[in-house]
């Protein structure tokens, strides 16, 4: 088997980063349950999953998790800590 | 948890063009059909199972089943979590090629990670992997 490129999408990068994912996305300060965008915001989750979906194509250091900022979210939670022995 | 991957990174080259590439979506935010059997959410250990979604589904016949967020946001837009008219807009517009055959939702809560990492995420990479005709995943939580 290949595999299969995949990129994430995550809300919870310190817990996500332990996993050392592939590709990954952590739109700043999106709280848990909207990791794609919030209701009804079709430009802002339209958005999410376009920069995601470019992350295939570029030259991601693997492990690594992109932070990229979305004003239009207009809200900041901040992300589930985790303590990495 | 941390050992899992520290050896290296499972990394898989994406090495085609999106507008000709087939999405398929895996999400740990408990999603499932509305006629699917929900997830076990009254065990405390968790619901190892997942739920394939076929090409066919619209956001109108999904729903959510998971005790550990709070999908209020999701019950209102799945694509909050489970991005399927996005997707079908990119479609339309050609920025990608298709959507896949199957999905895969699953309850991203369980206390039996060596199951969930020996059995459930082999068995949901392999409903990908056959029959989905899937070039790329967009994976997503809660």
């Amino acid at each position: 088997m290949r595999g299969i490129p995949t990129v994430l999408v995550t809300v919870s990068p310190d817990v996500s980063a332990q996993m050392r994912p592939p590709r990954a996305l952590y739109p700043n300060g999106f709280k848990i349950g909207n990791p794609i965008g919030k209701p009804g915001m079709r430009e802002l989750q339209r958005g999410v999953v376009k920069d995601a979906l470019e992350l295939l194509t570029q030259n991601t250091r693997p492990g690594q998790i992109v932070v990229m900022d979305y004003p239009a979210y207009g809200e900041y939670h901040e992300p589930v800590s985790v303590k990495v022995k | 948890m941390s050992s899992i991957s520290r050896k290296c990174v499972p990394f898989t080259p994406f090495d085609g063009d999106l507008s000709r590439a087939t999405i398929s979506i895996v999400t740990a935010a408990g999603v499932h059909r509305r006629d699917q059997e929900a997830f076990n959410i009254a065990d405390e250990l968790g619901d190892l199972t997942y739920r394939v979604i076929g090409e066919d589904t619209t956001s109108a016949d999904l729903m959510v089943t998971h005790h550990h967020y709070d999908h209020a946001d999701a019950d209102e837009d799945i694509n909050v979590v489970f991005p399927i008219d996005v997707l079908r807009e990119f479609v339309e517009e050609g920025y990608i090629g298709g959507i896949a055959r199957k999905h895969v939702g699953f309850m991203g809560y369980t206390m039996k990670l060596k199951d969930m990492y020996d059995s459930t995420a082999p068995a949901i990479a392999d409903e990908i992997d056959k029959g989905s005709r899937a070039d790329a995943v967009i994976l997503t939580g809660g």
